[in-house]
């Protein structure tokens, strides 16, 4: 290349010379995109097949549902899905509309779980779980757990959310009163805090992580992947 | 620095140690700021795990800038820096090294003001967001190395000559 640089002529005759350096040129270049385009594959080939293959739990044990879960949906359907999640988590967040989805498709024939496993990096989370569960406490802990993730935008910025909380549940017509005490009582603390323990036991490494039937699954990607998952899951059952 | 090499070359020309480092940390650029943008777009970071705070980093407001993912404007212009490398290395030419090492205090200033945003606005920590952030401070710094010792031999030609 230092040779090409003295070489600088100014003809415009195609030289063996100026040929070369056309060739040289051409190579240099391809190379440059062959490498760019390469990295560029190798790598969304990686991400896209780490996902996928990620095994949600440490160890796949089965899971006992408790009495003390949160259902919806058939309580008495042989299909369950439960849901380890944290409603400060944005991958939860994305997960809340294809569960609501899949709820409207399949709440006659599976019975769906909620338990709570608040991050320690999320500092609301752990409030939000329990405001969920106080809301619960005057039966309405699914209209609660709708309304933390649809504002899950608003709150998660808050230094502290309490107040925003206490003011969904006088949305929702519940006494604010007793909702604002139930969230500090230890009996909500504990609530939580046996579902994230149960969570551990059970291997859960993040959020959110599915079980079904008490199993186990990776997390499926995207409704249509889900829905062909429970599909087969009710199928077999029946 | 070898020296000795340096007043071999046509004055002002970058050695070449500079260039293979621009090289390799703006190659480094590219494939961490890759790697962050195919995350964005295939949407599989969908997770919270115990072990690290990065989904919240890019799934904030502050990783797009007018809908675009500043993953995929950091791949853009550290690919900008390699092809303005190599075309230097092809040509020869000081005046594109110069732009090139011009051009790297934006990467310096932006991965400055992420990492302000990261520290003190978003309150998490995103380790592939850092290493971009170091590796753009690194070629900030290599550029004003290479800029500095092409004025000061500038410097010293002129009084001589």
């Amino acid at each position: 290349m230092k040779r090409n640089a003295k070489q600088k002529k100014k003809d415009n005759t195609t030289s063996p010379r100026t040929r070369l350096r056309f060739a040289q040129r051409a190579v240099l270049w391809s190379a440059v995109l062959i490498i760019l385009g390469l990295t560029v594959l190798i790598i969304a080939d990686r991400a896209a097949r780490r996902a996928p293959g990620k095994r949600p739990v440490s160890l796949p044990t089965r899971i006992e549902l408790s009495p003390a879960d949160w259902v919806k949906g058939n309580s008495e359907a042989k299909v369950s899905l439960l849901e380890y999640s944290d409603f400060e988590c944005p991958g939860c967040g994305s997960y809340y509309p294809i569960l609501k989805r899949l709820f409207d498709e399949f709440g006659d024939r599976v019975k769906f779980l909620y338990r709570h496993f608040p991050l320690p990096q999320h500092a609301q989370a752990d409030l939000a779980a329990r405001a969920a569960e106080a809301a619960g406490r005057q039966g309405r802990f699914w209209e609660m757990h709708d309304r933390i993730f649809e504002n899950r935008a608003t709150w998660s910025k808050q230094a502290d959310a309490e107040e925003t909380f206490i003011g969904y549940a006088g949305e929702l017509g519940l006494d604010p009163q007793r909702f604002r005490t139930d969230l500090n009582t230890a009996d909500v603390r504990n609530a939580v805090e046996e579902d994230r323990k149960s969570g551990k036991r059970a291997g859960v490494q993040g959020t959110p992580t599915f079980f079904l039937n008490g199993w186990p699954i990776e997390t499926p990607r995207g409704y249509d992947e889900f829905r062909e998952i429970l599909q087969q899951a009710v199928r077999s059952a029946s | 620095m070898n020296s000795e090499k340096f007043s071999n070359r046509p004055s002002g020309a970058p050695p070449n140690w500079i260039l293979a480092l621009f090289l390799v940390f703006s190659f480094m650029g590219f494939a961490d700021s890759t790697y962050l943008t195919v995350k964005h777009y295939s949407g599989t970071p969908l997770e919270c795990s115990i072990f690290h705070g990065c989904e919240k980093v890019t799934t904030s407001p502050y990783a797009n800038l007018a809908g675009i993912p500043l993953a995929l404007l950091g791949m853009i212009y550290y690919a900008a820096i390699i092809v303005l490398i190599v075309a230097h290395l092809d040509s020869r030419r000081k005046s594109i090294f110069v732009f090139a090492a011009r051009a790297t205090v934006i990467g310096f200033l932006a991965s400055a003001w992420f990492v302000y945003l990261q520290l003190y606005v978003i309150r998490a920590v995103c380790p592939y967001c850092m290493l971009s952030a170091v590796v753009s401070t690194l070629l900030f710094v290599l550029g004003r190395i290479a800029l500095r010792s092409r004025t000061s031999s500038k410097r010293g030609l002129t009084p001589a000559g």
